[in-house]
């Protein structure tokens, strides 16, 4: 299943600020996971660690702070460990954001065109490298456990397999520029009748604009249509009608009348999306025939040559070469299940040094080495898609026990601090004063539990690798090889696509016009002033899409837009996670936007996830008084009576409280809220929510009124729709 | 709802233009609404539309165009441009009539014509700008005769040291008169905070500001309205003394409140006082402004582009389009019977808070072009129901009567 791919994971990730009044937690142990193509909303008040969470994920944390714990694991790697070079690769790239305030994400000095297309031709460069990496190295490893499978000791047959390669590798190349040759003139036909469409829509209604610029465009756009795929039949009457608009734009000018040039370019339009129809031939296995036979294309329509093309293709090398790669697969996939079978077996053996009643520092560390190794080698480097408990492995249980000897140090220093606060707090009582404080807890980590954690992380993965090993027999290795072909193609394409400055021209204003902007070649060369708030966020939307990310993190992107720009901007948003498989992290405190936009809600309140769920859950069953306060306190449509503020102010997280943080504002507070902060409950298996309201031993106590009422609205206007 | 039928603030006509190059921008055309007193006044639309400038023109930031402001009858805003245009058409009108005439007697009468007409038009434009200078000026001048009347008469029997305190208080008075501008009674909320507030003032001082021009100079005076404010708004006086900095974001806006009652204004404008402030802190703010309102009978033109708390808030609504106002009447009729093309689109653009209802919502696309015909009817604002105002040509008014039905 693709939809439960984890694009994302966040563990127990905790990042305080130094600031000169003493440490502000702002991140306290959070967790959640993004799934491919989902959207998931954190909401929650200024001051509640969303934003902190997402710059964490993103690298670009102010200097004053310190990442105390967690871990961030994309593409198997943990984000807060890795190198800030290779943070480079993934930053903008990989992982994009849109900022809050689009004042001030633009650079105010450099035009828009600019600023849009530096990202694109300095990625374009960066990623003929990596693909081109990327691509070797991997067709390096197939062929290698290509041999061992096939040839182990057989060096003909080795080289055989390495010429397969190598063949592999040229025509790949040969395909790819024939296939953009083809997509230059196919994208030019569909644009220019899309333009088209409109400019007859505005001629008949009289009200065009910038007509000859316009023409001109369509003009050179219908003319690069010309391709042996495209508009080829036609090509002749094509360009006739193309040398004709002129002298119709130019009688209708004068004569205030367009019927004739409407009527040229019906007839353009109509040819070109007609052409836009036609089936694409099979360039992949074009660029074999191409390469390999040495003869000249056969004369034939489109379907029947596809046909030739595929069976040529697979007769001479394709079958053949999948079916060796499939059998280096299986030998991969099989060693490795050998090695996790070991590696259970070492993990098993040797979790017992951090079983013992103390841990020793430095056998815990060599442990920690010698585990990290044999679960490195047992990992099957030629799968696609990353494994990621085991990739980090390591650097969790790294984390782990590092946060045990920390807590042993400062358990001994809370401990002093007690004993020393409670000897004065004596004295002074002895003394037969009464002192206006009084002391702090000492608060001891439970080294239990810390041990617990580090055991929990080896089960972990030994039970996942057992699952692995378990679905051994239903692995479908036909579908696999196809994956890595894919994935060998796409990293091939990523090589020859070579990004030039008008093609990122031309890019950056198809994505302009993408994105809602008018007249987009002339607000190319404006400066940032020249734009209103609306207009300058769907600059910063299109500077983040324009590097094709993999996950999008939105930081409030609509809070300072109105209501029709913000209904936009978030259908742009939608369409281009549907159409691009975007993962979104979407921040907000705008309930009624989370609602349009997200699969999942975490509510977020001091640093903390309080609540957690889809956003059916969150918004009709939500459990937590805060998500409660939130749904009451902002009107709807139909609130007449007087709205439920939420009492007071977040409080300072220098010293957060002790129990559960929303307690001092909390109407349903009770006394064990002051004094412990409740665990996660689980409602239901998508729904968890931090409150003690949800404990067995807790008195039942319904959600606020005007919570209840809203929800019954809804329902009931829901019916109504449903009854339309 | 308020009945009250008194016109508080009277717009008639406002054009607000800005030069761009060689050219002019059009931020406010030809907008005309009424201003009941208590009432409040929603103004909603697209950022670009033109509700900021609408409220910066009628606290006189800018210098409008073209159009009237009124304000408890007084004429506090004009511009001239209406009345050059009339001189522009009247003299190329008149000119044509005089080519062709040919009878000399005639001609000189159509010119003498001309030059009356041209000569009312510029009275117009010299009272226009009068007004626009004077009217505080005027105002100040009622209020220092006033205070003349209350007090001469009454320092005239007293003796002694009645006579001195008598003769204090009336100075001070009477500089306080002699300061006071009618514009004063109109004051602005401004939607960034942050920004609004001077960083290096203390609350104080931001909150007294206005009382010190005004020429109050008694501490003690100061102190003490200051204080009040501060503790109308909901903040306490220890509050005053700190700086903007240390305060969070909807204790901001709440100093920006009481800086802007400490004047005893009639007529707020607020200007998006909520769209920078989280949601707990916006249900806030709109509950203390909802409390004064109904403390102080206060009237509010409040400027906004989330609609539910526009509906929440306010009793009736204007929706302007680009520098147009659209559509015109009650909260509850406005969102019962949307009639404007605009006003559809922009109602089904709110989002709720009902994911279900929030995956079946689409929005209504408004594309001018493709909406009206305007090349034969002129579009004006129309009449449709009582209260119910829409921007359209005949043909459309008649379309929208059956549709409300």
């Amino acid at each position: 299943m693709m939809n439960t791919e984890n694009k994302l994971q966040v563990r127990d990730l905790t990042i305080s600020f130094r600031t000169s009044n003493g440490k502000v937690q702002a991140v306290r142990g959070i967790n959640f996971e993004l799934k491919k193509g989902e959207t998931l909303a954190i909401v929650g008040e200024s001051g509640s660690g969303k934003s902190v969470t997402s710059k964490a994920i993103l690298g670009i944390l102010a200097g004053n702070s310190i990442v105390e714990g967690g871990e961030i694991i994309y593409d198997g790697k943990d984000l807060l460990k890795i190198s800030e070079d290779e943070f480079h690769k993934i930053r903008g790239d990989k992982i994009a954001m849109i900022f809050q305030d689009p004042m001030s994400s633009l650079n105010p000095i450099v035009k828009i065109g600019r600023q849009l297309t530096e990202a694109m031709l300095l990625k374009g460069k960066a990623r003929q490298r990596e693909s081109r990496v990327h691509f070797n190295s991997m067709l390096e490893l197939l062929r290698r456990s290509m041999i061992k499978a096939i040839a182990e000791g057989d060096s003909e047959k080795a080289a055989e397999l390495t010429e397969k390669c190598k063949k592999f590798d040229k025509f790949e190349y040969k395909h790819l520029a024939l296939e953009s040759k083809y997509n230059e003139a196919h994208e030019a036909a569909s644009e220019a009748s899309f333009d088209l469409e409109n400019i007859i829509f505005e001629l008949s209604k009289n009200a065009a604009k910038d007509l000859k610029y316009r023409l001109d465009k369509i003009k050179s756009l219908a003319l690069k249509s010309i391709h042996t795929y495209v508009v080829n039949e036609k090509a002749e009457e094509l360009k006739q009608l193309v040398s004709a608009v002129s002298k119709a734009a130019a009688e209708g000018k004068k004569s205030d009348e367009y019927g004739k040039l409407i009527d040229v370019l019906t007839k353009i339009k109509d040819i070109l999306s007609e052409a836009v129809a036609f089936d694409a031939p099979n360039f992949f296995s074009m660029g074999y025939y191409l390469t390999y036979s040495g003869e000249e294309l056969p004369d034939m329509s489109v379907e029947e040559l596809n046909k030739f093309l595929r069976k040529y293709l697979d007769d001479n090398f394709m079958l053949d070469f999948i079916a060796n790669a499939k059998e280096g697969i299986i030998y991969s996939a099989n060693e490795s299940y050998r090695e996790k079978e070991e590696a259970i077996a070492f993990l098993r053996r040797h979790h017992s040094v951090f079983e013992k009643e103390t841990l020793d520092k430095k056998e815990s560390y060599a442990a920690l080495k010698s585990l990290a190794k044999e679960v490195g080698e047992s990992i099957d480097k030629l799968e696609i898609v990353k494994d990621s408990l085991a990739y980090t492995f390591a650097s969790g249980l790294k984390t782990e026990i590092d946060s045990y000897f920390n807590a042993i140090a400062k358990n001994e220093k809370e401990k002093k601090r007690f004993e020393k606060e409670s000897a004065k707090f004596e004295r002074l009582a002895a003394k037969g004063k009464a002192p206006d404080w009084k002391v702090v807890p000492a608060s001891i980590t439970d080294l239990e539990l810390k041990k617990k954690n580090i055991i929990r992380q080896i089960e972990r993965l030994c039970d996942h690798y057992e699952e692995k090993l378990a679905a051994r027999a239903t692995r479908d290795y036909d579908v696999e090889t196809v994956a890595m072909i894919d994935y060998l193609k796409d990293q091939a394409s990523g090589v020859v696509t070579k990004v030039t400055k008008t093609m990122a021209k031309n890019r950056a204003i198809k994505l302009m016009e993408e994105v809602g902007i008018p007249e987009p070649r002339k607000r190319y060369n404006q400066y940032p002033f020249e734009f209103s708030g609306g207009m300058r966020q769907r600059i910063v939307i299109a500077i983040a899409l324009a590097a094709n990310p993999d996950i999008l993190i939105c930081d409030e992107p609509t809070t300072a837009l109105d209501v029709t720009i913000q209904s936009q901007i978030l259908e742009l948003i939608n369409r281009f996670k549907e159409q691009r498989h975007l993962s979104v992290i979407f921040i907000t405190h705008d309930l009624g936007v989370v609602a349009n936009m997200a699969d999942r809600v975490a509510v977020m309140y001091a640093g903390k996830i309080v609540e957690y769920g889809t956003s059916e859950d969150v918004f009709y069953h939500a459990a937590h008084p805060y998500t409660w306060a939130l749904l009451s306190s902002m009107p709807d449509l139909d609130t007449n009576e007087k709205l439920d503020a939420i009492p007071g102010t977040p409080p300072n997280m220098i010293y957060p409280p002790v129990g559960d943080a929303f307690a001092a504002r909390n109407k349903y507070a009770m006394k064990i809220d002051f004094e412990l902060q409740p665990p996660m409950f689980k409602i239901s298996d998508t729904h968890y929510a931090a409150t003690w309201l949800l404990h067995p031993d807790a008195p039942k106590i319904d959600p606020p009124k005007t919570v209840t009422d809203r929800i019954e609205r809804m329902k009931q206007r829901r019916g109504g729709t449903d009854a339309e | 709802m308020q009945n009250n039928e008194e016109v508080l603030l009277k717009v008639d006509h406002l054009c607000q233009y800005f030069k761009m190059g060689a050219s002019e921008l059009k931020a406010v055309d030809d907008v005309s609404f009424d201003i009941k007193k208590g009432e409040v006044f929603g103004l909603v639309g697209e950022s670009g539309c033109g509700k900021t400038t609408t409220g910066r023109s009628i606290i006189k930031i800018y210098d409008i165009t073209s159009g009237d402001i009124f304000f408890k009858g007084v004429r506090i805003g004009a511009g001239k441009r209406s009345y050059i245009n009339k001189i522009k058409s009247a003299r190329e009108e008149y000119g044509k009539k005089i080519a062709e005439e040919k009878d000399p007697s005639k001609k000189k009468q159509l010119a003498e014509e001309l030059k009356g007409i041209i000569s009312e038009q510029r009275n117009n434009i010299k009272a226009a700008k009068f007004d626009q200078k004077n009217c505080d000026k005027e105002y100040s001048a009622k209020l220092v005769e006033e205070i003349k009347a209350k007090y001469l008469s009454q320092i005239e029997k007293a003796e002694g040291e009645e006579k001195q305190k008598l003769l204090k208080e009336y100075k001070n008075e009477l500089r306080k008169a002699k300061n006071t501008k009618l514009v004063t009674q109109i004051q602005m909320i401004f939607q960034d905070p942050i920004a609004s507030l001077d960083p290096r003032m203390t609350v104080r001082e931001i909150i007294s500001e206005g009382l010190i021009i005004q020429g109050e100079r008694d501490k003690a005076v100061i102190d003490e309205k200051v204080y009040e404010m501060l503790e109308l708004v909901g903040l306490v006086r220890e509050h005053a003394s700190r700086y903007p900095h240390e305060f969070s974001g909807g204790q901001r806006q709440r100093i920006g409140v009481a800086r802007s009652i400490i004047m005893k204004p009639e007529l707020i404008i607020a200007d998006e006082p909520v769209s920078a402030l989280d949601v707990s802190i916006q249900a806030q703010v709109i509950n203390l402004l909802n409390d004064l309102r109904e403390k102080f009978g206060l009237t509010i033109l409040f400027i906004a582009h989330d609609l539910s708390v526009v509906k929440y808030f306010s009793d009736r609504i204007g929706v302007m389009y680009f520098g147009k106002m659209v559509e015109l009447a009650s909260s509850d009729e406005l969102f019962k019977n949307p009639l404007h093309p605009y006003t559809k689109s922009l109602l089904s653009a709110i989002p709720l808070p009902d994911p279900e209802y929030e995956k079946q919502r689409k929005r209504i696309v408004y594309n001018p072009l493709e909406s009206h015909d305007y090349s034969t009817f002129k579009p004006e604002m129309h009449e449709v129901a009582p209260g119910h105002f829409v921007y359209c040509s005949e043909p459309e008014l008649e379309k929208y009567r059956l549709e409300i039905k």
